[in-house]
């Protein structure tokens, strides 16, 4: 800024001649009607005015310009400057005393209007900012509201590094080129972030460094460093500007300590539903684990104590059920190993390229067992597309959701199996003939532990669960509905996948050649 | 059943769970079995080379070695039929022991008759090994003739492609066995197509669609979901 004073140095001189021959023209025009004594008062209101507005310096070369023109201009003898009169003399010193008074009056008045202006201005830039910060949680949100009035503010770019748990720092946002190449540069913040001072360029430590590193001090120690390269260090550096800097520095570190308490706050929240959750699987497990096993406990110590009461038909039928039982609990604890699996992150999605056909066979005939003479049927067009797919687990979906289906619907009707291919997806809908869904529940069917109101029909309320998981891991969509005209339906949605491959087509003789054709045609 | 009981197979069981031992025995035993366990994989080596088993029941999970490891060392000698135990979720232990050298696997928990069928194949492959190739299968009205290269289904003429030709043979000459999708792609395309299963979906769909009666629950060509390909014989 006092570059700029400098450089309007000479307006105000100008101003300064202008008001001093302004009251020259005033008194020109005063002289024939008045005493010579109240002539000078013009010019010492000038001078008064020069010194109020225009400070010092053009205060004085009014005062000496005035004294010279009157002397010259209207003292007797006029237009020669000898001043026979010491009386003027005087004038002079008191227009002098008054010009440096009033102007150094003057000057402190306004170096209070400017402090009092930038305070304004100060805490007006600051509400903006902590205004935004409050609407944001997140700690990128955060950052980069402060980096962008940052750069409002001080027309300046700025980086935020923040600390990981050994402490070494790493950008966390802005352009992280405004550090340069070089790790010096990084060396400073991590010196100023450890000792908690700021460093760098504009000050003691370390001044000839790209960037000014200043400490985001939270209450318990730093939480980063704001590494500000500025369009004009000195202008930066400025007290007031400094202030401001520093006080926005505490404005960003707060905001951070605050979303970290509030991420610390959700984490604890989270810990608190995954107890929860685990022991009602807990319980719900032990419960749906217990009732097979009792079957079988049961079976097997009758045959075990009093086999020999037993009819061959009786002892038959108490093997059979056994079995059953025990095919449930396969089932189950492969539930709820899937359901770990998907929950630890550890489910690792083996992609390639399958034919939703083939996993749709596969399914059923794990079902064969379970599914006995119960009607089926299968729509699916051959043109359908290959998808890019974890089959394994897709054969899982499409065996929880069979296994539901025939559960829930009567057995003589039929469930029905529909293929489709979509726009870059394809979809399987399973439609039973049972009761269908209970209103409303047409998404809480796919929360863990749900049962429906038929309920106990076994199951810990997992498989619906899994089938989301996998699906929505493959990036698909599975939904329920009650289909038109009864029962339940359940579609699930496959991305294909990019890339799909090609198979081209056979070299073969040419009734082969047709054949294929015709496939391909069909 | 009548000349198996004249010379009983002899299976060797390398399992380190008792209880698992304790089905397993009387079970087999009960369906003409002549049954050697071993509790380590050393020891089932060991068995193997003294006792030279007519079919080998080996559990992937043993304390000492890995079983694909055992199947490794075993194939480096005798061609005896190996059927490895695994459990459902270790897709990859099945295809890497079956790659390895294994016949065929079973999951647990099985059924006795599941195991059965399982055994039955392996032997009846291992003991064809002598007198040449069966040339000719049967599977309800689909009729396989290896020599004459011609495939019927009810008594009419299938026409297939080369390649869908090759792809049926080469599962009709290991019927009732697993092929691992690395097995088939290399049979059937060479060894540079070993990872394009994409190659084997399409052209099985193809068989399916000529073979089956509904493509989408067939009888013969099974899907073992990522394992491979089966064709079954009932």
């Amino acid at each position: 800024m006092l570059v700029g004073v400098r450089r309007a140095a000479w307006r105000e001189y100008a101003w300064s001649l202008l008001i001093v021959l302004g009251s020259t023209a005033a008194d020109a025009f005063l002289l024939p009607h008045f005493e010579r004594a109240n002539l000078v008062m013009v010019y010492l209101l000038g001078v008064m005015w020069a010194a109020l507005r225009l400070g010092r310096g053009p205060a004085i070369f009014a005062s000496v310009l005035s004294v010279f023109l009157f002397d010259f201009l209207f003292v007797p003898p006029r237009f020669t400057l000898g001043v026979s009169d010491s009386q003027y003399l005087v004038t002079l010193g008191v227009m002098l005393a008054a010009a440096i008074l009033i102007s150094a009056l003057g000057a402190r008045l306004k170096i209070q209007v400017r402090s009092a202006r930038q305070d304004a201005r100060r805490s007006r830039l600051l509400a903006s900012l902590s205004g935004d910060l409050v609407a944001i949680q997140d700690r990128d949100g955060i950052l980069a509201a402060s980096l962008r009035h940052l750069q409002d503010i001080f027309e300046s770019r700025a980086v935020v590094l923040l600390p990981d748990a050994a402490g070494r720092l790493s950008v966390a946002a802005g352009d992280a080129s405004l550090l340069g190449p070089d790790a010096p540069e990084r060396g400073v913040a991590q010196w100023a972030f450890d000792a908690g001072q700021a460093a760098g360029l504009g000050t003691t430590t370390l001044p000839e460094s790209r960037c000014l590193h200043l400490p985001l001090r939270g209450s318990k120690g730093e939480l980063g460093i704001l590494a500000v390269a500025p369009a004009d260090i000195r202008r930066l550096m400025a007290p007031d500007t400094f202030r401001l800097l520093q006080a926005f520095a505490n404005q960003t570190a707060l905001a951070l300590e605050r979303g970290r308490l509030a991420d610390e706050a959700e984490r604890a929240r989270i810990q608190h539903e995954t107890e929860k959750l685990r022991s009602a699987l807990l319980s719900s497990v032990s419960h749906d684990l217990r009732t097979p096993l009792a079957v079988i406990t049961g079976v097997t110590s009758t045959l075990l104590e009093s086999e020999a009461t037993l009819s061959p038909a009786e002892r038959h039928e108490m093997l059979r059920t056994a079995a059953e039982e025990a095919a449930r609990l396969n089932r189950l604890v492969g539930n709820l190993l899937a359901m770990t699996r998907l929950e630890s992150g550890a489910l690792e999605l083996k992609r390639s390229w399958h034919s939703i056909e083939e996993l749709i066979g596969a399914a059923l005939h794990r079902l064969e067992s379970l599914r006995g003479d119960r009607p089926v049927t299968v729509d699916a067009p051959p043109e359908l597309p290959l998808i890019s797919v974890d089959d394994v687990l897709i054969e899982q979906v499409l065996f929880n959701l069979l296994e539901n289906a025939l559960k829930h619907a009567p057995s003589a009707q039929p469930i029905q199996i529909r293929a489709r291919a979509g726009a870059g997806a394809v979809e399987v809908s399973i439609r039973d003939r049972g009761p269908g869904l209970a209103p409303g529940t047409e998404a809480l069917i796919f929360e863990k532990f749900y049962r429906g109101a038929a309920g106990s029909s076994g199951g810990v309320g997992l498989g619906l669960a899994i089938c989301r998981g996998i699906v929505e891991a493959h990036g698909g969509r599975i939904r329920a509905a009650n289909a038109v005209g009864g029962g339940a339906e359940f579609t699930i949605t496959l991305p294909v996948g990019e890339d799909a491959p090609r198979v081209e087509a056979e070299p073969s003789l040419v009734p082969e050649a047709r054949e294929i054709g015709d496939l391909d045609g069909r | 059943m009548a000349d198996e009981k004249a010379q009983e197979p002899l299976i060797l069981i390398v399992e380190d769970e008792v209880q698992m031992l304790r089905f397993l025995r009387p079970a087999l035993q009960g369906h003409g079995f002549r049954v050697l366990e071993a509790r380590t994989g050393e020891e089932g080596l060991r068995e193997a080379a003294t006792r030279a088993p007519d079919v080998v029941l080996l559990d992937l999970g043993l304390p000492d070695l890995d079983g694909i490891e055992v199947t490794r060392r075993l194939r480096e000698w005798t061609q005896v039929p190996i059927l490895v135990i695994s459990a459902r979720g270790r897709e990859e232990d099945k295809v890497a022991a079956l790659d390895a050298g294994a016949d065929d696997y079973v999951t647990k928990p099985f059924g006795v008759r599941e195991l059965l069928a399982r055994l039955r194949v392996a032997l009846r492959r291992s003991s064809r090994v002598g007198d040449g190739e069966a040339s000719r299968l049967t599977l309800g009205e689909l009729e396989i003739d290896l020599e004459k290269r011609r495939v019927t289904l009810a008594g009419d003429a299938v026409h297939l492609t080369p390649i869908e030709y090759r792809l049926l043979a080469e599962l009709a000459r290991n019927a009732g066995k697993v092929m691992t999708h690395s097995q088939l792609l290399r049979q059937v395309w060479g060894p540079a197509y070993a990872h394009q299963s994409h190659y084997l979906r399409v052209y099985m769909a193809q068989l399916r669609r000529k073979l089956e009666a509904d493509s989408a629950q067939p009888k013969h060509l099974i899907t073992e979901p990522g394992v491979g390909y089966r064709l079954a014989e009932s």
